[in-house]
């Protein structure tokens, strides 16, 4: 039973365009940064990784001592890299794309509410 | 009882060994019994036989079934031989037979010595004396038998009868046998070990038969090592050795004498592999009758491999010697060579063949293959049966692993490192699931001195027997030892990825296996096992390490795996640092924090105390602590720092000692006083900005508050952990360099750096740049601690240009104030600034805004105050700007507008900005540059959205887009060249560089923008006061403001006198039919708001009224063509030659208008007068009395209806009225209307006749006079004159004159002269052919002196050709004398030469002085002569005969 979680959507320019921190434990006020930072550094491996398979779901790539990083890999533009620490990426990515709006600008920061509102929903019922 | 469990004892112990094999289908007793036990204990009837009476080995028994025969063994699949077929069958079983001891006599010989043992209780006697090893593997194998029985006995007894004997009790015996046999495990292990130690290469016995050893023994061993041997590997496949070393053994020595074949058996893999017997022979009888028999004696034993070398001594000079030892050497062939194999060899040693040594090694080879196949099959034999059974409770790890490893062992020594490392890896699976499935594991191990350092490769670092507990291998030296192991054949193999990524999961999970047995284990021995096994690991790798080897893909993953190894020591290096007080030391970064707050406290026991003689180190820790000022971070950031701890470790420590209980007491103390929760360093670190108090206030002694009275229970102060945790680890560490490294913060940084940069630098050569950069940071992190900023910064850049490149804003967050504080120490101003905006860019949450306010203040001192010289500087997170959302601003061609912009601030307060510029660039054109707009005009813009206008001059047709922002703030140059996204307030979204820019302006390309046209379509009337229309259609522009200038042209003068009207244009225009004619409302509403307007011209021009911008408009203007020229008639008979030229007046008109009158519109509008009338004339009739009928034919010219008042006839001389008309035609006419276009007919009478009068002498043209009127439109065209206002009289009729110049002739058979043209040679004409041209003068009337008054009779002739058709050779001009009288003539010749072919017109004779009506000329009109070509020129044709 995953305690935290954090959910991040990478741009084709490894550039984060969504963040969220879902989970039911308390969050530590230092876990944006932190979680950020393994995110961030599980890049290197997912990059390396991403070409090597032809499978969408990269389930653990990494793990940063309890923390483990699984991707989600799309094939568009829009949502290179889904990063989750503790979700079933999988599953929320796949739902997640069907959230989009179709005016959405490829690259740019992802700040609907309504996205918001949805991605959390869905990691509460996975998580 | 002794005696009886003795009894019993032996009785079990007399079990045949088979037993062992067949009873371990466990699952046949355990699972087999419910229902078809009956079956099963029939079907081993045989083994309860066996059991009760052990016979001798009189026929080999199958491990199943004991029944020889040819039916294969439905488990194993082996036959059990039958005498007979024992000699064909070379099977496994033959072999595992001939090699196992007979069974019934050790078992009697075990069960006399566990009596023995029993009672002498002598266990070191039973293992030394036996085969320990089948011994031990019997007995367990028995305990497992009987186990089963015992619990199916207890199931069902009545099935078991075990001759009457006590299950139990005999199970007790067991059981204690085993045990005891276990221990002797260790003194065979140390056995095993130092006979490993000492073989190293295999071994080729030497059967020295005729003592030839000491003489053949040095060109034998100059072979050594073998190279190019072939051996086959486990899977029996071959395998090219290629240098496989070895060593000849004479079977007499020592080291293969004395051993006990049990002893052989056991450590098989040292016995000779292979057997040469040397012989010689010089006698044929010696060989029959002692040499073959001792052979055959020596090889009957098949297990060994042999063949036979034959020594010849015999000189080769010595043809005798020579030839008999050939013929002993063919004996010997025939004797022991078969057609499957040829076991002898022969060797000279004068002079030895020349593929002798060839053929010896590959016999050698030979025999080194066959017995590794033998062996390794044995031991894969007897391997597989060991780990079938490994589940069983009584198995014993021992055996296994002594088989295994002497396998591997085996493998290694002939040099296939790939199986022994397979043996090894399936050892260590096999100990995995052995330790951890049966629960039989009593001691990790690891509490030795010296076990913290990483022995994982040093397989010699500790003797097997140490390892080994009871029947266990302790788990923290096994497994190093197989992991040494496995890397020593690594290395060999020379697979250092390998040995890097199987060592990094090995340390890994040995890690968790340490922190598993933690409370077992020395303080903090976890971390500096994984600290030491992470170096040792890398030195050795590095130092195998040859660049270039490996292929780009594995190198690049074999760095990554390096730098995971640096990376792990660093971590648990400083965590061990952070544990003895070195916190202070550790840059709280990102990476940091992530390392060590995630990663838990030791967790020992208990928690170290501090010695009782520490107070003062105590001191002085207090004193460091104290000392120790957070470092205060650049702008005042209040920033919290990062964690390294993943709980505060005051509260762990003292809740991990033993004399609090369970940390109730701390929990107590720790609600009282909350403010201690975080002592030391950690309480000031973890304080929230908002509940942040002056440093002074925290009690930084860390002492414990006053209640504590500093007995045993007393919890300890942060000073005291780290003087305990210092001397724990003492204690625990035994490597002097991590000592060293730990001993001093000095020590420690530089330790410190060297693993950070190790990690780094393979991070970078993985390519992974990510954690390479991150630790680059660091490295920056500890440069500027001690002050070397240009280090540090070069460093810093990088990691922020990582995290700033990709938008990591939180982790940039983190370090970009580091690398501002080293800018600005630098003085690198440009450098500092960009931080500052960099700082500003990020997100509003990351820093509080007076935070972000002192970036702002900075970076608008800089720039206003220090700042020598302009810097440039990249705002463009910063400042952001767009166009107005909407469609583009749209301009015509050559219109200025202004532009309105948006700009975002994502400065926290209002900033000045001294100058704004934009450049706009065209989407479309390349060459074009970008045009730049200016706003000198100082802004100031608010944080978030602004709207900034613009001007904008004229621009070339075309789109644009916003280009680049620049301007400045005192002597910053700032430049942003992005575009912010329309919508919220989100001014951070930098990133949408791929969004398609929207083009913000659109100018038009050049078009009519209005049209100026000419209203009326039909000509006005000439020399009187005519309105002109002038049409003005504005284009989807407005004409507001316009300005027409009318310029006219010759011949054309506008009225000044009248004003110029204006009025909506009714008729509308063409495009706009289908428009309007959809909504009729429009057309009714257009027709009444038909305006009109009078304006005044000033100075040429006319100003247009506001009504009239939009609507198409007419402008009427008094004009009045001037011509002085009178009309003229033309006869009937001519065509009229009219030139629309003359009538035609031009009136320039040039219209300015547009926003600024930038618009210009120029036309010339050509506009056609005429006169009302076009007058022909012809005489209808010439009556007999002379009189004349003159018709005059009016054609009105215009669109418009003229009547004809009055009309008369001025006559010229020579003519006169006829009757009493006075030149008027009947009265009765009068009024005439002509419709327009339409012709009327007036007839006069006039006669041939003299006046007197002189003035009608000088009149050469007769005048029609004609008074009309006109009524017409002015939209159409002539319409009635525009009066003056003085003289108009209202109702009055307009009147006006029309007059008409008619020229009357003489009738035309009254000429004076006739001029005839000869006929012309009727030969014809030719080209170049002077030809007589000839005309006749005739004079038809005698002169009259008053009509030709000049000469008497002198005629003017002149001759008047074209002279490109004529070349006229005579006169051309001349006068011929005439006589004046009626009758006289004169024939003028002229010669011509017709210079073209063709019809044309002759030259044509004139008189220039006689009037054209006085010459009556002949033809009358022109006329063409046909000129030939050129006759062809025969001149130069020679005839060929002359």
């Amino acid at each position: 039973m995953a305690t935290t979680a954090c959910f991040i959507i990478v741009s084709r320019n490894d550039i984060p365009i969504y963040e969220a921190e879902v989970g039911v434990a308390a969050k530590r006020e230092d876990a944006a940064q932190l979680h950020q930072f393994i995110l961030h550094a599980a890049l290197d491996i997912v990059q390396d990784l991403a070409w090597t398979t032809s499978a969408m779901y990269l389930k653990s790539v990494d793990r940063f001592n309890d923390l483990v990083v699984s991707v989600y890999v799309t094939a568009v533009d829009a949502l290179p890299f889904n990063i989750g620490l503790d979700v079933d990426v999988a599953v929320v990515s796949k739902e997640e794309w069907t959230l989009l709006n179709p005016l959405y600008l490829p690259g740019s920061r992802i700040t609907s509410s309504h996205f918001d509102t949805k991605v959390r929903a869905l990691a509460r019922k996975y998580l | 009882m002794q005696n009886t469990l003795l009894n019993q004892t032996k009785e079990s112990l007399q079990l045949s060994p088979k037993f062992e094999v067949s009873a371990c289908g466990v699952g046949e007793f355990s699972v087999g019994h419910n229902n078809s036990n009956n079956r099963t204990m029939k079907g081993n009837n045989g083994y309860l036989v066996t059991m009760g009476a052990p016979s001798p080995r009189s026929r080999p028994a199958c491990t199943c079934s004991n029944r020889p025969g040819s039916v294969r063994c439905a488990r194993h699949g082996y036959v059990v031989p039958s005498e007979r077929m024992k000699k064909r069958v070379a099977s496994k079983e033959i072999l595992r037979r001939a090699l196992t001891p007979p069974p019934p006599r050790r078992c009697e010989k075990r069960s006399e010595e566990i009596r023995f043992f029993m009672n002498d209780s002598d266990t070191t006697q039973l293992a030394t004396t036996y085969d320990k090893l089948t011994c031990v593997g019997f007995i367990s194998s028995i305990v497992v038998s009987m186990r089963n029985n015992t619990s199916l006995a207890r199931k069902e007894e009545r099935h078991i009868h075990m001759g009457g004997a006590n299950i139990t009790s005999s199970l007790l015996v067991f059981v204690f046998v085993v045990v005891n046999a276990a221990v002797s495990m260790a003194n065979f292990l140390a056995q095993f070990q130092s006979i490993k130690s000492t073989s190293d290469r295999l071994v080729i016995s030497v059967e020295d038969v005729s003592d030839l050893w000491p003489a053949v023994k040095p060109a034998f061993e100059a072979r050594l090592p073998f190279k190019q041997g072939s051996l086959n590997n486990k899977t029996r496949n071959p395998v090219l050795v290629e240098k496989l070393p070895a060593e000849f053994i004479l079977t007499t020595d020592s080291r293969l004498r004395s051993r006990f074949p049990q002893e052989q058996l056991l450590f098989w893999f040292r016995e000779p592999y292979a057997t040469i017997v040397l012989v010689t022979c010089e006698d044929l009888d010696e060989f029959k009758t002692i040499l073959k028999p001792r052979l055959k004696l020596i090889v009957q034993n098949d297990e060994r491999e042999w063949f036979i070398v034959f020594v010849s001594r015999a000189h080769p000079a010595n043809d005798k010697a020579s030839a008999m030892a050939k013929k002993v050497y063919a004996k010997l062939e025939v004797e022991f060579n078969t057609k499957k194999r040829e076991r002898c060899c022969k060797y000279d040693i004068h002079l030895p063949e020349s593929n002798f040594w060839e053929d010896l090694e590959s016999k050698i080879m030979e025999c080194i293959r066959n017995t590794l196949d033998k062996r390794v099959q044995f031991y894969e034999e007897e391997i597989r049966k060991l780990s079938e059974q490994r589940l069983m409770p009584v198995w014993n790890f021992c055996n296994f692993f002594i088989l295994k490893e002497s396998l591997a062992f085996m493998f290694e020594m002939a040099h296939l490192h790939d199986d022994a490392l397979r043996e090894y890896d399936e050892l260590e699976l096999c100990y995995i699931e052995t330790v951890n499935n049966t629960g039989k594991q009593r001691d990790f191990g690891g509490a030795d001195h010296g076990d913290d350092q990483a022995a994982l490769l040093n397989p010699g670092n500790k003797a097997l027997t140490q390892i080994v507990q009871d029947d266990s291998f302790r788990e923290f030296e096994f497994r190093q030892y197989l992991f040494a192991c496995q890397s020593k054949l690594l290395f060999k193999l020379n697979r250092l990825f390998e040995v890097a990524s199987r060592g990094y999961s090995f340390i890994i999970s040995f890690s968790k296996s340490l922190a598993l047995h933690e409370r077992i284990l020395p303080f903090c021995m976890r971390e500096t096992w994984v600290v030491t096994a992470c170096l040792a690991l890398i030195d050795a790798i590095l130092s195998n390490y040859n660049d270039g080897l490996m292929a780009p893909d594995i190198e690049k993953r074999f760095f990554h795996l390096l730098g995971d190894l640096y990376s792990l020591a660093r971590v648990k290096f400083m965590r061990l640092a952070y544990l003895i007080g070195y916190g202070t030391e550790i840059e709280r970064s990102p990476v940091n924090s992530a390392a060590l707050s995630l990663l838990s406290w030791p967790k020992p026991a208990v928690w170290p105390s501090v010695p009782a003689d520490a107070s003062a180190e105590v001191l002085e820790k207090e004193k460091v602590i104290l000392q120790t000022t957070s470092r205060t971070k650049p702008f005042g950031i209040q920033r919290k720092p990062l964690p390294l701890e993943p709980t505060v470790l005051l509260r762990e420590a003292n809740r991990r000692r033993a004399s609090l209980s369970a940390g109730n007491a701390f929990e107590t103390f720790d609600g009282r006083q909350g403010i201690t929760e975080g002592s030391g360093f950690d309480a000031s670190t973890r304080m929230s900005p908002s509940q942040k108090v002056p440093p002074s206030s925290i009690p930084r002694t860390n002492s414990s508050p006053g209640n504590f009275d500093g007995s045993i229970d007393r919890p300890m102060r942060l000073a005291e952990i780290f003087v305990a945790a210092e001397h724990a680890l003492k204690k625990t560490i035994s490597s002097q360099e991590l000592l060293k490294s730990l001993s001093s913060s000095e020590e420690f940084e530089q330790k410190y750096l060297e693993l950070t940069k190790g990690a780094a630098d393979n991070y970078h050569r993985s390519l992974w740049k990510r954690h390479g950069v991150v630790l680059d940071g660091e490295i920056a992190a500890v440069s500027f601690k001690h002050g070397h900023f240009d280090q540090a910064a070069k460093s810093y850049e990088k990691v922020c240009a990582l995290y700033s490149g990709e938008g990591w804003q939180d982790l940039l967050a983190e370090v970009l104030p580091n690398l501002a504080e080293c800018q600005k120490i630098l003085n690198d101003q440009a450098g500092y600034l960009l931080s500052c905006v960099r700082l500003l860019s990020l997100d509003e949450g990351l820093f509080l805004n007076e935070e972000r306010q002192a970036f702002q203040s900075e970076l608008v001192r800089l720039a206003h105050s220090e700042l020598k010289d302009p810097v440039p500087l990249d705002v463009s997170s910063l400042i952001t700007f767009s166009g107005n959302p909407g469609p583009p601003l749209e301009l015509c061609d050559r219109d200025p507008g202004t532009l309105s912009v948006t700009v975002w601030s994502g400065f926290p307060d209002d900033i000045t900005l001294d100058s704004i510029n934009l450049t706009l660039v065209p989407t479309s054109s390349v060459d074009e540059g970008a045009k730049a707009l200016q706003s000198s005009t100082p802004n100031v813009l608010h944080p978030g959205r602004n709207t900034i206008t613009l001007d904008l001059p004229p621009q070339k047709p075309g789109s644009y887009v916003l280009g680049v922002l620049t301007g400045q703030i005192g002597q910053l140059r700032f430049r942003s060249h992005s575009f912010s996204k329309i919508g919220p307030a989100d001014t951070d979204d930098f990133m949408s560089y791929e969004k398609p820019a929207k083009p913000i302006l659109k100018v038009l390309r050049p078009r009519a923008l209005v049209d100026l046209d000419a209203a009326v379509s039909s000509p006005l009337l000439t020399n009187e006061r005519q309105w002109i229309g002038i049409l003005v259609r504005p284009i989807n522009y407005s004409l507001k403001g316009a300005v027409l200038y009318i310029d006219t042209g010759p011949g054309l003068e506008i009225d000044d006198s009248h004003v110029i009207e204006m009025e909506t244009y009714a008729g509308v225009s063409e495009n706009d039919d289908n428009k309007v004619q959809k909504d009729g409302a429009q057309i009714d509403s257009l027709n009444y708001e038909k305006k009109v307007e009078r304006l005044t011209l000033h100075n040429g021009k006319i100003e247009f009224p506001n009504w009239a911008s939009d609507t198409p408009s007419i402008i009427w203007v008094l004009v009045r063509a001037m011509s002085d020229m009178l009309s003229r008639g033309s006869s009937s008979v001519t065509t009229r030659r009219e030139s629309i030229v003359d009538a035609m007046r031009t009136i320039a008109l040039n219209l300015e208008f547009g926003v600024y009158h930038n618009q210009i519109f120029e036309r010339t509008l050509a506009v056609h007068f005429t006169y009302p009338f076009y007058v022909t004339t012809r005489v209808t009739d010439k009556c007999n009395d002379g009189t004349l009928l003159l018709q005059v034919i009016l054609h009105s010219e215009v669109k418009a209806t003229l009547t004809i008042y009055d009309a008369w006839l001025d006559l010229q001389h020579g003519f006169i009225h006829n009757g009493q008309t006075e030149g008027r035609p009947s009265s009765s006419l009068f009024p005439l209307v002509i419709s327009p276009t339409s012709k009327a007919g007036i007839l006069f009478s006039i006669c041939l006749g003299k006046t007197n009068g002189e003035e009608d002498r000088k009149q050469q043209e007769s005048i029609l006079n004609i008074k009309y009127g006109i009524s017409g439109d002015r939209t159409i065209g002539a319409h009635p004159p525009v009066m003056d206002e003085s003289t108009k009289v209202d109702g009055a009729r307009q009147e006006l004159i029309f007059k008409n110049a008619i020229t009357l002739q003489r009738p035309v058979l009254d000429p004076c002269l006739a001029v005839g043209f000869l006929p012309l040679p009727s030969d014809g004409l030719r080209v170049g052919q002077l030809v007589k041209m000839q005309w006749r003068v005739e004079r038809l009337k005698d002169l009259d002196e008053k009509e030709v008054p000049e000469q008497n009779d002198e005629v003017l002739y002149e001759v008047k050709a074209n002279s490109g058709n004529w070349m006229i050779a005579g006169r051309k001009r001349g006068h011929v004398s005439l006589s004046p009288k009626q009758g006289a003539r004169i024939i003028i010749s002229v010669l011509c030469m017709p210079l073209v072919a063709g019809y044309v017109r002759p030259p044509h004779l004139g008189l220039p002085d006689v009037d054209e009506a006085n010459v009556s000329c002949k033809p009358a009109g022109p006329h063409l002569v046909c000129v030939l070509p050129p006759a062809l020129s025969s001149s130069f044709c020679i005839p060929v005969n002359s």
